[in-house]
């Protein structure tokens, strides 16, 4: 059993959802709130959930990538600390550079909510559910080339549904991975689905 | 100013200002006239609706609380409980489509949170003109945009919903916004009633603006051209603010600090502080100069009316106001001291120290006038001994019209899963969460269908009622309790208040019969654009309880080689929506026996239950060609074999259920039903050997339709 924080910003909305999820899984989830600094040794791994932190009002995750719980995240992934960062939470870890690349509005420039089919480093396939309006993934050329090289693009959608480039879903850099599906939605068969299990097993 | 242009700047007639001035026992004054214009306006009194509104179904053992307050509250058993309510937004939603859409969410889930409930599940019924109206896409874009970027937000899921099209609504849309809250083991309810002498009113969320004022005495009026100048009446929404709205106010309740807590909505400072007062019998001193403002050049009038949105009123312990505070500084908002609880029964509003108004609340709240609007005893005009269908071929057309295809359209847009409680999203017939503590499953379904209105507005209102119930216990869930949401045109027409009395009472009906009490709900008069009234349209919010999350029957045809059986329990047929159109007359024929429709419902369930099917479908609208070709639009499609003419209009009421072939002897026995059919997985739809319909082209129209048009935009 590990030891996982949860990262909380005012806006963030998928904070219970993945709470559950990880205690689903049989280990700890504690929260961090997002105006305190924390000891990177009280925690094994972290989830940052999604949602709209700050309202997403200046672009989604800049300003929570500005907080002081996020300083002493930046600390932890220094020494090699688990984090995931599930939609809102890819975009702030993109934003706070801990991860490269931008997400940008999607391509019809509306929000879309439905179950997609992704494809892994493995050749795996997950069915998930997305739901965002920001969530193309965009990186200038080089740096596309760089996550080709170090295999570092970790899951892409098998139909695009926001026109991210090379149909990226999401990417593992080091210890930190992110991706704009909601896997704490795909826990249940109920949900529709129980692939989401297997993406925190790394936590 | 004149008497006369006071009266009309303050939308109150000749007879009310003679009343307040009995009342009062003097000519009103000041800040007394816009105190008047708000809360004796139709949209808080309910002065037209009030006395036909005392006559609705409301008891029942699960009832906790009901009208009076802010949503209606149910108890589930096991310690949970919920909360729910609809609201309308229609003429804000008309001026500004984005805002008005999205402060209807705004407002919608305060009510509920207001309580103490957390927010589970956003429904929203939705009618639009015809899309080659004028701004009509506009509007169905906006109205989407508005819901979704709030509730997305917020993040509270939208699991169903229902949108319908009709050339009535082509000068005046409706949004109503329908919004659920939870109440676990350990969580209290929450009351709006004021109490604690000498105690503090303070005042939370967001600060005041000059958006929204004379927003209820605006939705009380029609619309004619030029109605531009009334966009600045329409409130603007921040849903991040909401957010932490409901966070903060949910831990300072969980933390035994608030007594009492209502939300400004209609009417604002105004109504929440009026009300508080005259629920809870005692005064209220507000210092208005205390009100934190946006625009520090608002009078006391203005910032009594503003609709600003995202605010609450609490009561609480003068002891524990810092504590209260500290909770709130935490999410960012500012909580403000702005008066006192005191026993004599006056609402006092200061400025600066100078007492402006000093007023009982109870003349504006409880002694608001009431009207017994001129109606008619109902009569079906429609009614004919027998409707005549003329002979054609079985198509399926209606597929990629707006009114017949699908609405992912609109509902991709929202959020359908945030809080990870959904079992069945809006892509079904029936949404369902998960209830967090005891895990059973908690069905909504929303009701009312305009072109049976059209038929029939007794036929209408009951069947706001039936179709969703049926809706319901055909996927094993028990109905419970109703919210309903009454968009009708001008009160003062008596053809307008002669249906709004006979959907009623057919509603009505229904609600006893199906023990089903309405615990919410609001009235929406004057939905009339230069002259035209809308459709009748009461609207309704079904709730409904079954044990376990597993065995849903599908809305889809699910395994090749399965029966397919009709359930009929046939008292009505209309000449439908297909017949409308082909512009034919509406016509109806039978009679509507409430009482074995409702016993005929709980039969469907408990089978349901019993037996487990594999799909189950209501056949509705273009009736049952259209039915099995929706259940057909997976991998699994039909082969059925009807009687000549069965195909053609409406019947109420119908179900079709796929069983395996062993249990389709049980089904016949005990439901009165026949096997039309079986399934197959041939890609093909066979209607009456003769007809087919390749599947692939079906789903093709299906997804077309609204998404050819919107997609567009």
């Amino acid at each position: 059993m590990s030891r996982v924080g949860v990262l909380r910003f005012p806006g963030t909305n998928c904070d219970l959802d993945v709470f559950r999820a990880i205690e689903d899984l049989g280990h700890e989830a504690c929260w961090i709130w997002y105006a305190n600094p924390f000891e990177e040794r009280e925690y094994d791994s972290y989830v940052i959930p999604g949602g709209f932190s700050f309202g997403d009002y200046l672009r989604a995750g800049a300003m929570a990538a500005q907080s002081p719980a996020m300083d002493s995240l930046k600390k932890a992934v220094k020494k090699g600390a688990p984090v995931i960062g599930i939609c809102n939470g890819f975009q702030i870890l993109c934003e706070a550079g801990l991860l490269p690349g931008a997400l940008v509005r999607n391509e019809k420039l509306r929000f879309i909510d439905r179950w997609v089919e992704l494809v892994d480093q493995n050749k795996e396939i997950y069915s998930l559910p997305i739901a965002h309006g920001e969530g193309r993934f965009y990186i200038e050329e080089d740096g596309l080339k760089e996550l080709r090289d170090k295999d570092q693009i970790w899951l892409t959608y098998k139909d695009n549904p926001n026109g991210s480039i090379s149909d990226i879903a999401g990417i593992k850099v080091n210890s930190v991975s992110a991706l704009m599906p909601h896997p704490e939605r795909a826990m249940k068969d109920w949900m529709g689905g129980t692939d989401g299990r297997r993406f925190f097993e790394c936590l | 100013m004149s008497l006369k242009e006071k009266l009309d700047l303050y939308r109150l007639n000749q007879d009310e200002y003679k009343m307040i001035c009995e009342k009062l026992g003097r000519e009103p004054q000041g800040i007394e006239w816009a105190l008047f214009s708000s809360l004796w306006s139709e949209h808080c009194s309910y002065k037209s609706s009030k006395r036909h509104l005392k006559k609705l179904f409301r008891e029942g053992p699960r009832v906790l609380e009901s009208f009076g307050e802010n949503a209606g509250v149910i108890d589930l058993g096991q310690g949970e409980r919920i909360a729910f309510k609809m609201e309308s937004h229609n003429h804000p939603s008309f001026i500004e489509p984005y805002q008005g859409a999205a402060t209807g969410v705004g407002g919608i889930l305060r009510d509920i949170f207001t309580m103490g409930a957390r927010p589970l599940a956003l429904a929203n019924y939705l009618c639009f003109g015809d899309l080659d109206a004028p701004r009509m896409t506009t509007l169905v874009d906006g109205v989407v945009r508005g819901i979704g970027g709030y509730g997305n937000c917020v993040g509270v899921p939208t699991i169903t919903g229902q949108t319908e099209f009709h050339s009535s609504y082509n000068g005046n849309i409706l949004v109503n916004a329908f919004a659920l809250g939870y109440f676990g083991k350990n969580d209290g309810v929450f009351l709006s009633k004021a109490k604690g002498i000498g105690f503090d009113v303070v005042y939370v969320g967001a600060k005041t603006g000059r958006d929204g004022i004379h927003g209820a005495s605006m939705a009380s009026e029609s619309f004619e051209d030029g109605d531009e100048s009334k966009r600045p009446t329409v409130q603007i929404g921040d849903p991040f603010l909401e957010k932490l709205l409901i966070e903060s106010c949910i831990e300072v309740m969980n933390l035994g600090l608030v007594d009492s807590i209502q939300d400004m909505g209609a009417a604002g400072l105004t109504s929440s502080s009026f009300e508080m007062a005259s629920k809870g019998q005692v005064g209220l001193d507000l210092e208005l100069d205390k009100v934190p403002l946006r625009d520090s050049t608002l009078t006391p009038e203005d910032i009594l009316l503003s609709e600003s949105q995202e605010r609450m009123l609490l009561i609480c312990e003068p002891q524990k106001v810092d504590s209260l505070k500290e909770v709130f500084l935490k999410w960012g908002l500012d909580a403000t001291v702005i008066g006192k609880v005191k026993e004599e029964r006056k609402v006092s509003l200061f400025w600066n120290g100078d007492r402006l108004a000093e007023i009982d609340p109870d003349i504006l709240v409880e002694e608001a006038p009431e009207y017994d609007r001129n109606y008619d005893p109902w009569d079906s005009l429609n009614k004919k001994e027998k409707i005549q269908f003329d002979s054609e071929k079985i198509n399926l057309e209606e597929l990629k019209s707006y009114q017949g295809s699908t609405r992912s359209w609109i509902y991709d847009q929202y959020d359908q899963r945030v809080g990870a409680n959904t079992a069945r999203d809006c892509s079904g017939s029936i949404g369902v969460i998960q209830l967090p503590e005891s895990g059973r499953a908690l069905g909504i379904v929303l009701g009312c269908r305009p072109h049976v209105m059209r038929h029939d507005a007794w036929i209408g209102g009951a069947d706001a009622i039936l179709y969703p119930s049926i809706e319901l216990s055909i996927k094993g869930f028990e109905p419970l309790a109703v919210t309903d949401c009454l968009n009708f045109g001008n009160p003062e027409q008596k053809s307008v208040m002669s249906e709004f009395v006979a959907s009623l009472e057919g509603l009505n009906l229904s609600c006893q019969k199906m023990k089903t009490p309405i615990i919410s709900g609001n009235v929406s008069f004057y939905n009339e654009s230069n002259g035209d009234n809308i459709t009748s349209t009461p609207s309704t919010g079904l709730v409904g309880l079954r044990d376990s999350l597993s065995y849903i029957p599908a809305d889809r045809f699910q395994e090749e080689g399965s029966q397919i059986i009709l359930i009929e329990c046939p008292q009505v047929l209309l000449s439908g929506m297909r017949a409308e159109n082909k512009g034919r007359d509406l016509e109806f024929t039978g009679e509507l026996n409430v009482q074995e429709v409702s016993r005929w419902c709980e039969k469907l369930k408990e089978m349901v239950l019993k037996e487990s099917p594999l799909s189950t479908r209501i056949v509705g609208k273009f009736g049952l060609s259209y039915a099995l070709s929706r259940m057909s639009m997976d991998s699994v499609s039909a082969n059925c074999n009807l009687n000549e003419g069965e195909f053609s209009g409406e019947k109420l009421y119908q179900v079709l259920v796929e069983v395996k072939k062993s249990k389709s002897e049980v089904w016949i026995n005990k439901m009165d039903a026949r096997v039309i059919g079986e399934t197959q997985a041939t890609g093909v739809l066979v209607l009456n050997k003769e007809t087919q319909f390749q599947v692939s082209e079906l789903r093709k129209l299906y997804k077309g339709g609204l998404s050819d048009v919107m997609g567009a935009q």
